[in-house]
């Protein structure tokens, strides 16, 4: 017997009762269609501000500075670490490389102190890092050995200082004890996330490590790999070499076990797993409704196709295929309208600023949901499983039917 | 009893009289007046010093080398002579304090929380510096007797403070009692809490006065944390420019 065939004739027996079962599993695909492929572009986003501009993909640190990160220990550097970067340019696993400088400082103002956070890198190699000249919204790159800055706007404009103005800083040298210089804003970034564009500047390494007394050490070197290879990999066999190099105080972490931001969004995935458990289950209560009333409604027909020799098991199977049906093409048009409502914010990406405002973790203002094959195959195939499962229990009420006393009912 | 009998116990009693009360202090000190006889001690005219800072913490050791001139309790004027921090100086002009840095274009002058900030990592904060009027015009004063510090008869006082403009709403400090000068200080919260601690080990005595020339500070709030200060020279009432604790001079 052609199950398929009598399955796929009735549910058109019921057009729009079949349709509106579609379309609550449908509705729930689309909304996670749009939603993976939103945490997939926030990990996405995530994961590139992380790489660019705190951790690197791989980071080296002296192994004691995190464990004093809050008291700024300027002292736990890395010492004659061009030594290190010309080692680690000549591997081949090793892309890009960014020696960094990071330091918390107050800048006085005409009375007013203003709380920032200072970097100082090697522009020369920081603008292919960065990509800086992407963020340059005004003016030009400092160059190294002057007193220039970068200033990202939202920090000059709450000084309320632009292109060409001076102002003083004032923080804690490596020794542990104070100094403080005087730069000049030769541009202004613009970042799309609001940790950085309300407190962040940048200036020359060599600057820094004069004022802040480092001779020729920096505070961690930021590695970007080329695409094969594995940051864990890499990050792991770095660890062991740096102690082959003689420097055992260095430590190699790789970005993930760094970031609490990205932690935070896996998690965040996760939860949507959950989530989308739940929404595809209350989209199943319809098709499961919708069964039973069949069910209900055809207990003639069941007795006669039973009378006529089909096993319990036959109408089970038959019933479930209704129900699988009726699952398959509404997660089906579901994930295809999810794709076209999702498509243009990939291209455009979607604003969150005044949402974003004063968070103070690595997600830019402006996310560009990712679509993938999590957030089409996989949520077609999830979204029909959980809803045919769900049918399950109704369509083995179907076998209980007895046929003597459907066929009583004639 | 004969009337001769009579004059001669009368005598006796009043020799027994005078005897115990010559034992008893004619007149015992106020606070206040302990805390007059204290700041005539430390407070100078003028003064120029030298000496150096050994910071203490968690990392280890640092020596700051220093100059110093002061003109009375209200104006100083620091230059720090140790490699690290060589040409930067702080002056002081009543709460005002000044920070002078070679590499920095504009001298900036230290307001509201600034000024808890600590000088150079030390158990100091700026504020430390700051006050300048005599203490019986910020706090009043109780004594609450007497305490032995390092062997030393004390006098016991604690501070209360007037009003806000001072860095400690309490503190009590232990006089000694031959010497007038502070043999240990505690400085309080408004809650109580005891913030710092400076404790005097060494002194000298220039011109009739005495005043501490290696002290100790230690930040209660940071853990391992100490400062240790030697005046390795000073000269009191010496000619010093006034011209010296102007902004203009800063910046020589």
């Amino acid at each position: 017997m052609k199950l398929g065939k009598i399955a796929w004739r009735n549910i058109r027996r019921n057009t729009r009762r079949s349709i509106l079962s579609m379309s609550a599993v449908g509705i729930a695909a689309m909304t996670f269609v749009f939603m993976f492929s939103m945490i997939e572009g926030m990990k996405q986003d995530v994961a590139y501000n992380l790489h660019t501009f705190v951790t690197g993909e791989v980071r080296i640190q002296h192994g004691e500075f995190e464990k004093y990160k809050h008291l700024n220990p300027l002292h736990l550097g890395i010492e004659r670490y061009t030594e290190l970067t010309e080692r680690l340019d000549s591997m081949e696993e090793v892309d890009m490389i960014s020696p960094r400088i990071k330091f918390p400082t107050a800048i006085y103002k005409e009375g007013s102190t203003y709380n920032a956070q200072g970097q100082g890198v090697d522009f020369e190699r920081e603008a292919e890092y960065q990509a800086l000249e992407q963020y340059i919204v005004k003016g030009d790159m400092p160059r190294n050995g002057e007193n220039e800055v970068l200033v990202a706007d939202g920090l000059a404009k709450e000084m309320n200082l632009n292109l060409g103005d001076n102002f003083t800083l004032l923080t804690q040298t490596r020794g542990r004890g104070m100094n403080a210089i005087t730069f000049k804003i030769t541009g202004l970034t613009h970042y799309d996330f609001d940790g950085l564009n309300s407190s962040f500047f940048q200036a020359p390494l060599d600057r820094v490590q004069y004022f802040l007394r480092m001779d020729e050490s920096v505070s961690e070197i930021l590695i970007k790999l080329n695409s094969n290879y594995s940051a864990e990999t890499f990050a792991s066999r770095l660890d062991t070499t740096l102690t082959e190099w003689n420097r055992p105080e260095l430590i190699a972490r790789m970005w993930k076990d760094i970031s609490q931001t990205y932690s935070f969004v896996v998690m965040a995935d996760a939860i949507y797993f959950i989530i989308a458990l739940m929404f595809f289950l209350l989209g199943s209560t319809v098709i499961i409704n919708t069964m039973m009333m069949t069910i209900y409604e055809r207990r003639k027909e069941i007795g006669t196709i039973s009378a006529m020799g089909m096993t319990g098991p036959e109408v089970v199977r038959l019933f479930f295929l209704e129900a699988f049906y009726i699952a398959a093409i509404g997660s089906c048009a579901g994930v295809l309208i999810g794709i076209g409502i999702t498509y243009p914010t990939t291209i455009y990406g979607l604003n969150f600023g005044a949402a974003m405002e004063g968070v103070d973790m690595e997600i830019s203002q402006s996310l560009k949901p990712v679509l993938n094959l999590k957030s089409t195959v996989f949520v077609f195939l999830y979204s029909t499983f959980i809803a045919s499962i769900a049918s399950f229990i109704p369509s083995r009420k179907s076998a209980k039917v007895k046929p003597v006393e459907a066929l009583r009912a004639i | 009893m004969n009337y001769t009998q009579k004059k001669m116990l009368l005598l006796v009693g009043l020799l027994a009289a005078v005897s115990m009360l010559s034992t008893l202090p004619l007149f015992a000190l106020t606070a206040e007046e302990v805390i007059e006889r204290l700041e005539a001690n430390q407070v100078h005219e003028t003064a120029r010093s030298e000496g150096r800072m050994i910071i203490t913490d968690r990392f280890g050791e640092k020596v700051t080398t220093f100059k110093s001139w002061a003109e009375g309790d209200e104006k100083s004027l620091i230059e720090f002579t140790s490699r690290q921090e060589r040409g930067q100086k702080i002056l002081r002009r009543e709460d005002e304090i000044y920070l002078y840095f070679p590499d920095a274009a504009e001298v900036i002058r230290l307001q509201g929380a600034a000024l808890r900030d600590s000088v150079l990592g030390s158990d100091m904060s700026y504020e430390d510096m700051t006050g300048g009027k005599g203490l019986l015009e910020s706090y009043n004063a109780e004594m609450l007797g007497k305490e032995t510090v390092d062997g030393e008869e004390c006098y016991k006082i604690e501070l209360h403070a007037k009003g806000r403009g001072v860095p400690y709403p309490k503190e009590i400090m232990w006089v000694d009692t031959e010497m007038f000068v502070n043999r240990k200080v505690h400085m309080f919260s408004l809650s109580d809490k005891l913030l710092k601690e400076m404790r005097m080990e060494d002194y000298t005595t220039q011109k009739g006065k005495t005043f501490p020339v290696r002290f100790i500070i230690e930040d209660k709030m940071k853990s391992n944390s100490s400062t240790e200060f030697v005046i390795e020279s000073i000269e009191i009432g010496i000619d010093i420019p006034s011209s010296l604790f102007s902004l203009e001079e800063l910046t020589w």
